[in-house]
């Protein structure tokens, strides 16, 4: 899950859960509230009473008669006083019923004991029940309304600042991750944030892509170089051993050795021209702006190596539309490409053996190219480094010296074609090259994509 | 033939010369791109090989003072840098071949024939072996008045053996002037056999193909005519 995904998440959960909470409580709060308030009113009117009994004596409610009684219009508070002679002392506030004038009510009511003189005295204030909670459904209402607004509020506030927050690391992850590819020759600037561990992320990316920019560099130059120099050497060589060769016609026995002489030093050739071919394909110095049926591809690379086949019995089907054309492709490298599968498919083939070559082309989906053989197979332990360089296969008898397949990769990766391989060993492998989309297009359908 | 060797390995360009001599090639040689200006100011050359990666001079630029000099000649070039750029840019700039090292003295030869047949015009009549007559211009076999069909790949072997007649070719050598450098080990080696075979098999019908000879664990020559 991305970052801001996850941070939106965790905000309007826990905003959420905030919200439920709190409106759960809401009732039992706003009601605590009341009553507590209720509670203190009481005590104020019992104190305001005693601070009058104080000052104006208890006549002033009694008028000499054992008792007082006094109520609101609607019954809603009442206040009672009466004198005692039980010497308890009592001071409580409960819920009970009265009867006042024939009506029973719930009340809230204090009941507060208390002395003048040697004479004891019970006061007790009431208060409905009804009026008690009679504000608490809007309260209720209204603090939810509020509430949901402002977590609403917060919440757009906080995505908005999340969604400002994160943008940097976005970039640092199109721009410097997803859409570079090795070995990272542009130059792509520093993302703009004032975020200090992005801006370090940012950097140390950067720095790491230059280290493996210039180990690339430096490796390929370093192949480049050596073959180049290689070559030479090899060219005196091989010219000197021609030219024995013709002086010493006569004698067979040196002739031999010379042709062994030059066998080694061709092998040598041959791996220093691969090697330079892989640095070049690398170094990118081929143009991918031609095209080939594929069919005739195929048909020109059965000429070249045909005989091979036809040495061991090896059939080639070749199901490949007559229409199908590859683009934006170099000539001579998709060549060696399919030279070098094929080659590879006769070489690990059996006797007999069949070679067969299709192609998948659904509409939506991107063209593939499958070309299985019937050969000895790979097994699971080498199919991991087969595309490496120098590896050789552990066939016993093959012939070749691991460059074949790298040269495949390098010019795959050249024109982003996607390889894979699956091999059973003792029944055959099968390639599977994907391609990209401008290939298969015709030019002039990219032509037009690329106007529009 | 007057031929100008061009290469600062003066090893390599010794070993050109040597070669050439035996096939009648007149040679001398330069080893810097000034040396080599003042010797084509002074002397005609029919045909000027030249190495790209000289230490005085840009094998190109020279290339293109070359021929304000010499227009006619035929020039090829030869270089281990072997990039496709400078391969482009020399076949532009009017080269007539390109060779890149290490390259076989005998497919130096077979191309500096090419283009004298093709530039100068120098049509070999048929060339006789044994009872055949070959013809490269159209690239024909025949026996008498029997044209004999051979593919591309047989007639190539046998004009490259007829031009180098009398020198065992190692089936390397042969591989590689057929197939190029797609040829991978000495894979392709045991190919040329096959191709031998059949060679004289089609030809064998005809007439004796004892001039054709196999040198054992070597390769394969035409013997000279006596």
């Amino acid at each position: 899950m991305k970052l801001f995904s996850k941070l939106t998440l965790f905000i309007t959960l826990s905003k959420l859960a905030i919200v439920l909470l709190f409106v759960l409580s809401l009732p039992y709060l706003v009601e605590n509230i009341a009553s507590e308030y209720t509670n203190n009113y009481l005590r104020q009117q019992c104190q305001k009473v005693k601070e009058v009994i104080a000052r104006k004596g208890i006549d002033f409610y009694l008028e000499g008669s054992d008792s007082y009684g006094s109520y609101t219009l609607l019954k809603e508070e009442y206040i009672a006083l009466e004198a005692t002679d039980k010497s308890r002392i009592l001071d409580t506030i409960e819920n009970t019923q009265r009867v006042i004038e024939a009506d029973t009510l719930n009340y809230r009511v204090l009941t507060h004991s208390f002395d003048v003189g040697d004479k004891h005295y019970l006061l007790e204030i009431g208060k409905t029940t009804s009026t008690i909670s009679q504000y608490n459904k809007p309260l209720q209402r209204i603090a939810s309304y509020v509430l949901v607004g402002l977590i609403v509020l917060t919440l757009i506030a906080d995505l908005v600042f999340t969604r400002l927050l994160l943008r940097p690391l976005g970039q640092i992850i199109r721009t410097k991750l997803k859409n570079r590819k090795f070995p990272f020759r542009d130059d792509i600037p520093p993302v703009k944030t004032s975020t200090s561990d992005f801006k370090y992320l940012d950097e140390s990316l950067i720095l790491l892509m230059e280290q493996v920019h210039d180990a690339f560099e430096k490796e390929r130059e370093f192949t480049a170089n050596a073959s180049h120099e290689l070559m030479t050497p090899i060219s005196i060589l091989q010219n000197k051993i021609e030219n024995l060769m013709d002086d010493f016609d006569v004698d067979e026995g040196l002739q031999e050795r010379l042709a062994d002489m030059q066998r080694t030093l061709n092998r040598l050739k041959k791996i220093v021209r691969s090697l330079l071919l892989i640095s070049r394909i690398e170094n990118e110095q081929f143009v991918r702006s031609e095209s080939w049926n594929v069919k005739e591809l195929f048909e020109t690379v059965k000429e070249e190596i045909g005989h091979r086949m036809e040495e061991r019995f090896i059939s080639m089907e070749l199901d490949i539309s007559a229409g199908t054309v590859w683009h934006h492709i170099n000539r001579d490298l998709i060549f060696q490409l399919v030279y070098n599968l094929i080659n590879n498919s006769i070489k690990y083939n059996k006797d007999l053996g069949t070679i067969r070559v299709s192609e998948v082309h659904r509409s939506g989906k991107p063209y593939r190219l499958i070309i299985q053989d019937s050969g000895v197979g790979i097994s699971e332990t080498d199919l991991p480094a087969i595309f490496n360089r120098f590896r050789k296969l552990n066939t016993g008898e093959g012939s070749g010296y691991g460059l074949g397949l790298s040269i495949v990769k390098s010019i795959a990766d050249y024109h982003q074609i996607t390889i894979s391989v699956d091999s059973v060993p003792a029944e055959g492998t099968r390639f599977q090259l994907t391609f990209p989309k401008e290939v298969i297009s015709s030019s002039d359908q990219v032509r037009n994509l690329s106007a529009s | 033939m007057k031929v100008l060797i061009i290469e600062d390995e003066k090893t390599l360009a010794l070993e050109i010369r040597a070669f050439l001599n035996k096939a009648f090639y007149l040679c001398e040689m330069a080893h810097t791109g000034a040396k080599a200006l003042e010797m084509l100011d002074l002397n005609l050359y029919d045909f000027i090989l030249l190495d790209l990666g000289l230490p005085d001079m840009d094998g190109l630029q020279l290339l293109e003072e070359a021929k304000k000099l010499h227009a006619d000649a035929a020039y090829i070039i030869l270089t281990a840098r072997g990039n496709i750029e400078d391969r482009i840019k020399g076949l532009d700039q009017g080269a007539d071949d390109y060779l890149p090292k290490p390259f076989s003295l005998h497919e130096l030869q077979s191309r500096m024939q090419a283009i004298s047949r093709r530039k100068f015009g120098i049509r070999n009549e048929l060339i006789p072996i044994g009872d055949f007559h070959v013809d490269l211009q159209n690239r024909s076999l025949s026996s008498g008045s029997d044209q004999i069909d051979l593919t591309r790949k047989e007639f190539d072997l046998l004009s490259y053996l007829l031009l180098h007649k009398n020198r065992v070719l190692t089936r390397m050598q042969l591989s590689e002037h057929i197939w190029g450098s797609f040829t991978d080990d000495d894979c392709d080696s045991n190919y040329i056999d096959v191709h031998i075979k059949n060679i004289r098999k089609k030809l064998g019908n005809y007439a004796p193909v004892d001039w054709l000879e196999t040198v054992r664990g070597v390769g394969y020559k035409i013997k000279k005519q006596s």
